[in-house]
């Protein structure tokens, strides 16, 4: 009998920590929750939620955002940048405009599909871009792999891709029909502010690509509240709130506590 | 918990785990790779690491092959034979790389594209260019020599003017093709003085082709009894040209010699009315200007020109399963007003990245028998042109799935057979010692152990609880019969009746819960122990 409730008592173990692993994660893109490859779980930076309170000394990363900035959160960041703090706007749909032109920036996100010959990869999205230019972002650094990034136009390049690359505006892979060989440069500064046309650079498959630039990021600051890095979930959520409200961890520990108590006390009884 | 209600928990547990996991099935990115692409990106991890090939040395051979042109047509302004063979040599062998990479990068279709055709017809005009400047070179000489003789002087000065009209014609399209080049050099930042300075060097052994001509009369050469003419002026592939004229001196059945380009193309015979004609195919030659003249003996015809105009062409592909392994490729390759393109090169394009190459026949069709691994794969067929008065074109991509060879019985049966082959020894083996045991053991000792078996068995039950007790009697009763451990008490009961009274108790005990009094065990102990039989 006894060896029956081991069994039973294991199952349940088992059974708990899979619905643990699996509701405590998501899948969705660039994710902090999101642990496989196109999460961002891996990525060492701590989340910001508020703009009014960020440290110049340390850059703050604006990853594929998909929420608009109030005015005064481009207030913050144009003080954070006037202070001497670096902003990088990692973004390839073009959300990001929005933000440059607030801040006064001439520097554009150009939504598109390139590809490239100059890469050692099956998929033409997936290639290499040379480092241009003196960055601190980039030091130490001669090529990036980029994975289907977006042209950036305007301010000084720091990543420019070779003359063999194309926006593949029909997506079959090959340069076809109107499409042209032109080289597009994917990463760009204006002082401080810096956009980079591939948010890809930082999910949990590419940390490994470019481990130097990952590196030359440290410490980087993430925006929780307008980047995607912030998509969780309603069960993730709950957990955020309890582990952040003392009471709830405090009554969670009663409630485990409480079952072992009891059943000492019928052994005693007994 | 008694022992119904833990089956449920246990059976409610595992339900609970299957729910779960069944409701995770749908949803497999913790433990599957799947869904490895979006949009926005791909997972490196899962894309086939595969180059298109050498990409890098693409700009750098297109300046190579520009710088090479200007080399070269100053080696054969400067009369340097052996040097300008070398240049063209390397000239030559850097094409052909730059053709490689070309169709291994899948470029044709762009301007690169366009810089390959044109530096295609570049090495022609400039092999051209070599070939004519040496044979002019011999025609200055023997002009000299030959002075005097007005037949041989004549003949002299017809191929001269072929020559030169040749050469004209030759720069005329080299020097289109600068603005074609400088355009493309631009865009990929290339240097393209070389060319525009091969431009120049070109035109300056044109001019010098031309002075020579004005310096033997200046005048184009007398009416020439052998007249000549090709009607129409223009065509494309594969359309007739007639080449006709008539000889006027001429007997009938006297051989009459075609040049095309200065190279020997037919030979026909003068009719009874002193005309000959030449049906001329359009086949593999180069679209633009052409020159013809005529021969017989040493009278020569006026030299005249014709135009191959470029047409477009269609590639067709159907892939069909030949075996498990091998795919046959067939198709046809026609112009737009589908005429067969025949005995043209059809490059086969396997999974975007290898390439064979199969012929056309005189029906413009071609067959390859390809050999594939196990899995789908895409297969393109490409024409490129090279050489026809034809662009290239591609079929549709074609999708096939090589099943690959079956798996071999033979390892099966080898396994089979080693199996059967094991089992057959081993129980022989253990037969032959079960043999020698009885043949080799001392009857003392089989005495003995007989003994031993009908000895009672020791059993104690001292201490222990009841139904603990209980079940150490029913083991020890079950051994001493000799009755397989694997055996339940009610199996037991039927097996050994003598002692059903014993079994049918430790029944009740194990699996109805009951507890068995000292008395009761006393006296399944004295039956465990040989006692009286019917005492439990």
């Amino acid at each position: 009998m006894q060896r029956e409730a081991w069994t039973v008592l294991l199952i349940l173990l088992l059974a708990g920590g899979a619905v643990f692993a699996h509701v405590t994660t998501t899948t969705e893109e660039y994710s902090r929750y999101n642990t496989g490859w196109n999460g961002t779980s891996g990525f060492a930076g701590k989340e910001v939620r508020d703009l009014g309170d960020l440290d110049p000394g340390a850059p703050l990363l604006i990853l594929a955002p998909d929420r608009p900035f109030t005015l005064d959160e481009v207030g913050y960041l144009r003080a954070f940048l006037d202070d001497g703090g670096r902003v990088i706007i990692a973004d390839e749909e073009g959300a990001a405009n929005d933000l440059l032109a607030d801040l006064g920036s001439t520097m554009r996100v150009r939504p598109g599909n390139l590809a490239s010959l100059d890469r050692d990869h099956a998929d033409p999205g997936l290639f290499v871009a040379r480092v241009v230019g003196n960055d601190t972002l980039f030091a130490g650094v001669g090529t990036i792999r980029v994975n289907r990034p977006a042209a950036v136009e305007g301010g000084v390049p720091l990543l420019e891709t070779s003359i063999l690359t194309w926006d593949d505006a029909d997506g079959d892979g090959r340069i076809t029909g109107s499409e042209t060989f032109e080289a597009a440069v994917v990463c760009a500064r204006e002082g401080n502010l810096t956009v980079l046309g591939d948010p890809s650079l930082f999910i949990n498959a590419m940390l490994t690509e470019n481990p130097q630039f990952i590196q030359n990021t440290w410490p980087v600051r993430i925006d929780g509240i307008h980047s995607r890095t912030g998509t969780a979930n309603q069960i993730i959520n709950t957990r955020l709130w309890i582990q952040e409200t003392p009471l709830a961890v405090a009554a969670l520990a009663a409630l485990a506590v409480l079952p072992v108590a009891y059943r000492f006390g019928r052994k005693e009884n007994e | 918990m008694n022992h119904r209600a833990s089956r449920a928990v246990l059976m409610a547990a595992a339900v609970l785990v299957l729910a779960l996991l069944g409701a995770q099935a749908a949803d497999p990115v913790l433990y599957t790779a799947e869904n490895t692409s979006t949009a926005a990106h791909t997972d490196p991890a899962t894309v086939q690491k595969r180059s298109p090939g050498d990409a890098n040395a693409l700009v750098p051979l297109m300046d190579e092959l520009l710088g090479q042109t200007g080399t070269l047509t100053l080696t054969i302004k400067l009369k340097d034979y052996e040097s300008a063979e070398r240049d063209l040599a390397r000239y030559s062998e850097l094409s052909r790389q730059f053709d490689r990479l070309v169709v291994t990068l899948d470029v044709s279709g762009t301007d690169i594209g366009e810089f390959q055709q044109n530096n295609r017809q570049n090495q022609e005009s400039l092999a051209a260019l070599l070939n004519d400047t040496r044979r002019f070179e011999d025609l200055q000489r023997l002009e000299i020599e030959v002075r005097g003789n007005d037949e041989q002087h004549m003949a002299v000065v017809y191929e001269g003017e072929a020559l030169r009209q040749k050469m004209r014609e030759g720069f005329s399209a080299y020097a289109k093709r600068e603005a074609a080049a400088t355009r493309i050099a631009e865009h990929y930042d290339l240097n393209a003085t070389p060319y525009r300075e091969s431009v120049d060097h070109f035109a300056e052994i044109t001019d010098a082709a031309d002075d020579w001509w004005k310096e033997t009369g200046g005048r184009s050469a007398p009416k020439s009894p052998l007249r000549i003419a090709v009607t129409p002026d223009e065509g494309r592939y594969g359309d007739t040209l007639l080449i006709a004229g008539t000889h006027d001196g001429g007997r009938p059945g006297d051989p009459v010699e075609i040049y095309i380009d200065s190279r020997l193309t037919a030979t026909v015979a003068l009719d009874d009315g002193g005309s000959y004609r030449y049906p001329y195919r359009i086949g593999r030659v180069p679209a633009g200007s052409h020159i013809v003249y005529a021969t017989a003996g040493a009278v020569y015809s006026s030299v005249v020109t014709f135009e191959i105009l470029s047409g477009n062409t269609s590639t067709t592909l159907a892939l069909a399963e030949v075996n498990e392994t091998t795919v046959a490729c067939t198709g046809n390759l026609t112009t737009d007003d589908g005429r067969p393109v025949t005995l043209a090169p059809v490059h086969l394009r396997i999974d975007d990245d290898t390439l064979t190459t199969a012929e056309t026949d005189k029906n413009g069709t071609y067959r390859k028998e390809i050999a594939l691994p196990a899995g789908e794969h895409t297969l393109q067929a490409e024409f490129h042109g090279a050489g026809y008065p034809l662009n290239a074109s591609e079929s549709p991509v074609g999708t096939i799935i090589v099943r690959g060879e079956g798996l071999s019985p033979l390892p099966f049966a080898v396994a089979l057979a080693a199996l059967f082959g094991t089992g057959w020894y081993l129980r022989r083996r253990q037969y032959r010692r079960e043999e020698s045991l009885v043949v080799e053991r001392p009857e003392e000792e089989v005495e003995v152990a007989e003994e031993t078996a009908e000895q009672a068995p020791q059993v104690s039950i001292v201490g222990l609880p009841p139904r603990e007790a209980a079940t150490v009697l029913f083991c020890t009763l079950r051994a001493r019969l000799g009755i397989p451990e694997t055996k339940t008490p009610r199996d037991c009961a039927r097996i050994a009746p003598d002692h059903a009274g014993f079994f049918g108790r430790y029944e009740l005990i194990r699996y109805a819960g009951e507890t068995p009094s000292e008395e009761e065990l006393r006296a399944m102990e004295e039956e465990v122990l040989g006692g009286d039989k019917n005492a439990a």
